[in-house]
């Protein structure tokens, strides 16, 4: 397995239960874990009962396996902060307010929550020298997943805008003629190296997306979760993400022979249609069914937890390097 | 005044009005054409950037805000050259001295 695994899917079908699972599998196989939430309800918390925060911190009881919990509205105030520090020393006060208005704006902006929890990403997966394994909780909000997608559009929209920056700079430097000082100069450009920098962030996520990074899709046994995971599938392949296989959660048990009450009749038909859901994701879909996980009467933690783990048939070994 | 002094003086006013002719006619209209077009790439550029201040949401100007610090002089002149320009016309028709 690579070393960067995702597990994404539609909000409620159990991805947290499923990525801190297959997280406590790989760290009782004895490798160095991290099990990243970026949900901003935050149920890992829950899972282990026990408080996270940004930074990882090891899990009670289970050794060689650490948590942490992304929080991108941290993220985007740190950011802002941060702008706003280098705003106050470089920017002339009478222009502080006109520019201050939009850097606010910026981070008000839609895509703006999107963005710090890439940047965190990318953070987390370059740091993470001293794991082995680092599990990825997708939150469903903003499809994150399609987020992950994006890291070469987004380094060609910063190539494209350095092009053009370097192209004004090379005409301010030409137009001054005969000793005059010009305008911009290319060198110790501000804007160019910080457009350098954020192009080489993006270069090395796709990079690392592509080449060092594993994708499960979580799915329930219903109509809308199927469809969803179709629509997964397809903008990840777009993307060329690896996309390993899928985990089926909360199968509906079935009841004895000799029962026949109205329960077990009502368990007995859902049990019938989830069986012909899991045959279309067999067929129709070309990732093969890696765990079909019961539902649990309790919630998912403790003991229970590694029981689930154990219905998890996704490799643990580590890939040697292409 | 000598005859001498009296060329000599002639050379200069004409060096002068010679150097004020090239400057005119030449080297000034070259850079500001020059100029004139490094400015409306920039403004591309800004626009790239922060088509947010047009009420075009961006789903970049979160990474371009970093970028504002450093372009204070270039965020204050493109704003009054939107302001001024009344079409993209008039703007290219400037470049050209009639």
């Amino acid at each position: 397995m690579r070393k960067f695994v995702f597990f994404g899917g539609k909000g409620g079908v159990g991805k947290t239960t499923v990525s801190s699972a297959y997280a406590l599998k790989c760290a009782n196989a004895g490798l160095r874990t991290l099990v990243v939430s970026t949900d901003p309800a935050h149920s890992t918390s829950d899972v282990f009962d026990q408080q996270f925060d940004d930074t990882p911190k090891p899990v009670d009881g289970v050794s060689g396996l650490d948590a942490m919990e992304l929080d991108p509205e941290e993220e985007v105030s740190r950011h802002l902060q941060g702008i706003k520090r280098s705003l106050s020393t470089q920017v002339s006060p009478a222009m502080v307010n006109e520019i201050d208005r939009q850097v606010e704006m910026a981070h008000q902006t839609p895509g703006a929550y999107e963005a710090a929890l890439f940047d965190r990403f990318v953070d987390v997966m370059r740091d993470s020298d001293e794991y082995d394994r680092v599990v990825f909780d997708t939150s469903p909000t903003g499809g994150t997943l399609r987020l992950l997608s994006l890291p070469e559009f987004l380094e060609g929209w910063a190539e494209r805008l350095l092009a053009k920056r370097k192209q004004s700079v090379r005409l301010f430097e030409r137009a001054a003629i005969g000793g005059r000082e010009p305008r911009r100069m290319r060198e110790g450009d501000p804007v160019i190296a910080q457009l350098e920098e954020r192009r080489d962030r993006f270069a090395l996520a796709g990079r690392l997306l592509r080449e060092e990074a594993a994708f499960f899709l979580v799915v329930n046994p219903d109509e809308l979760s199927i469809r969803e995971t179709r629509r997964a599938i397809g903008s990840l392949d777009d993307a060329t993400l690896d996309v390993r296989g899928l985990v089926v959660n909360k199968l509906t048990p079935e009841p004895d022979d000799d029962e026949n009450g109205r329960g077990a009749r009502f368990l007995r038909d859902r049990v019938q249609t989830e069986r012909e859901r899991l045959k279309t994701l067999r067929e129709e879909f070309d990732k093969p069914v890696v765990a079909e996980i019961a539902t649990r009467i309790a919630e998912v933690k403790g003991d229970l937890l590694a029981e689930v783990a154990s219905e998890i048939d996704v490799e643990v070994r580590a890939e040697p390097a292409e | 005044m000598t005859l001498a002094e009296r060329i000599a003086a002639f050379r200069d006013i004409a060096e002068e009005w010679l150097r004020g002719l090239y400057h005119g006619m030449i080297s000034h209209p070259a850079y500001e054409k020059i100029e004139n077009e490094a400015e409306d790439i920039e403004d591309a550029f800004m626009l790239a950037c922060f088509p947010d201040a047009f009420g075009i949401p961006s789903p970049v100007s979160y990474y371009t805000a970093e970028l504002l610090p450093y372009l204070e002089d270039e965020f204050e002149a493109w704003e009054r050259r939107m302001w001024d320009r009344g079409s993209l016309l008039e703007r290219k028709g400037q470049q050209y001295h009639f």
